[in-house]
């Protein structure tokens, strides 16, 4: 037990800095130590079926978790629309999971709204992908290799479909060792897409 | 583990002892007080004791979120989720740091991503300023890097806080707290009435 005068030192030294976190998070390209197992969530497309991380072993994968009201999301959706026929030909998986708590609804108007084309709808049905996979800000990207494993994140926007974000997820394809310094360039929305 | 448990010890005695330390200590600018006078994403002016006889889970931010967003307002959904009937006496409350971007309509829209039970609160620049300081919330607005006066930067200190239904300091957990915690805080401070 602290005494008073203890207890109130402790106090008074965590009540001066509470925190400034939300603008500090650390963005960019994040390299797992060891490939990291995923944690199974309940995740269906928009019939409702399960379309979730079973089914995607047997291909490395890029698993964008994205929100409707989150305005960086939905801004770097199109990149990955354009992304997703190019990479996929070349043996990636490109995934956007919505975490919208209206489930497809949200994510159906989203790419109805953006002219999304190619991506499919994944919804995180149960509402534990954010959790589960650790992720407390959006977007997170994550990238997995073909045990559905994660070795790398990345946090913030990007330009998917750019040239750093090929030779990165090329790279993750041909099963290389990922570097920090693979990282794609942030992209920040200057407007409400 | 230690050292979060350590923190939210701290946080429920800062809760307890409200007016007791930081008086004479000149860096504290101004003192949790949690007391404000905003108006809801529907127009209507509320202060602290328009909540009274409620729990408050209450979430500071805005919705221009220019590089990533917190996922603060799901974790407050979920874990009202995992509460069932025990959410209703519980009210989740949003309060801008951008009035200017965050007008009533967009926070309407905003809030209702999150559920029906979400209140999104906003007012003049003095409104939420006085708010956030109550809440000891601290946020910078940064200028534009592009010239344009609607693309600034607002960061501000994230986390979810607990305010017993008499409006006073139950808890604050951080940014990272997940659903479950957010929700076993709650039962706690429920439980807690009841001895």
């Amino acid at each position: 037990m602290l005494d008073r005068r203890s207890f109130i030192a402790a106090a008074l030294a965590s009540a001066l800095p509470w925190p400034a976190v939300a603008g500090k998070v650390a963005q960019g390209l994040f390299i797992a130590e060891t490939p990291k197992p995923l944690t199974n969530v309940d995740i269906r497309d928009n019939q409702g079926q399960p379309a979730g991380i079973e089914s995607w072993r047997g291909k490395p994968a890029l698993v964008n978790l994205w929100a409707s009201w989150c305005l960086p999301c939905v801004a770097e959706l199109p990149a990955l629309d354009r992304l997703k026929p190019i990479i996929e030909a070349e043996g990636l998986r490109v995934i956007a999971l919505c975490l919208d708590r209206s489930g497809a609804v949200g994510a159906v108007n989203s790419y109805a709204r953006l002219g999304i084309r190619n991506l499919a709808v994944h919804v995180d049905h149960q509402r534990q992908a954010g959790e589960a996979f650790g992720v407390a800000v959006l977007p997170t990207t994550l990238l997995l290799n073909e045990k559905a494993e994660e070795v790398a994140r990345f946090v913030g926007g990007a330009a998917w479909d750019g040239p750093e974000s090929l030779t990165l997820l090329r790279a993750l394809i041909a099963g290389k060792k990922l570097e920090t310094a693979m990282s794609p360039p942030l992209v920040r929305p200057t407007a409400n897409p | 583990m230690m050292l979060r448990s350590m923190m939210l010890a701290v946080a429920i005695g800062f809760g307890a002892l409200p007016a007791l330390p930081f008086g004479p200590t000149p860096a504290l600018a101004s003192e949790f007080t949690g007391r404000f006078l905003l108006e809801t994403h529907d127009g209507k002016r509320v202060n602290d004791e328009s909540f009274a006889g409620r729990i408050r889970l209450m979430a500071f931010g805005y919705t221009y979120c220019p590089d990533v967003c917190p996922t603060a307002l799901s974790t407050m959904a979920s874990a009202l989720d995992l509460l069932g009937t025990k959410a209703n006496q519980v009210v989740p409350l949003f309060v801008t740091v951008d009035p200017k971007r965050d007008t009533p309509a967009q926070l309407k829209d905003y809030m209702a991503a999150f559920g029906p039970r979400f209140i999104g609160l906003t007012g003049t620049v003095q409104m939420t300023d006085a708010a956030a300081k109550a809440f000891r919330v601290r946020y910078e607005i940064h200028p534009p890097e592009d010239g344009d006066p609607n693309h600034y930067v607002v960061d501000h200190s994230a986390g979810i806080f607990i305010m017993n239904r008499d409006g006073s300091f139950a808890a604050k957990l951080g940014y990272m707290a997940d659903a479950n915690e957010v929700a076993e805080r709650l039962r706690q401070v429920m439980d807690g009435e009841k001895k």
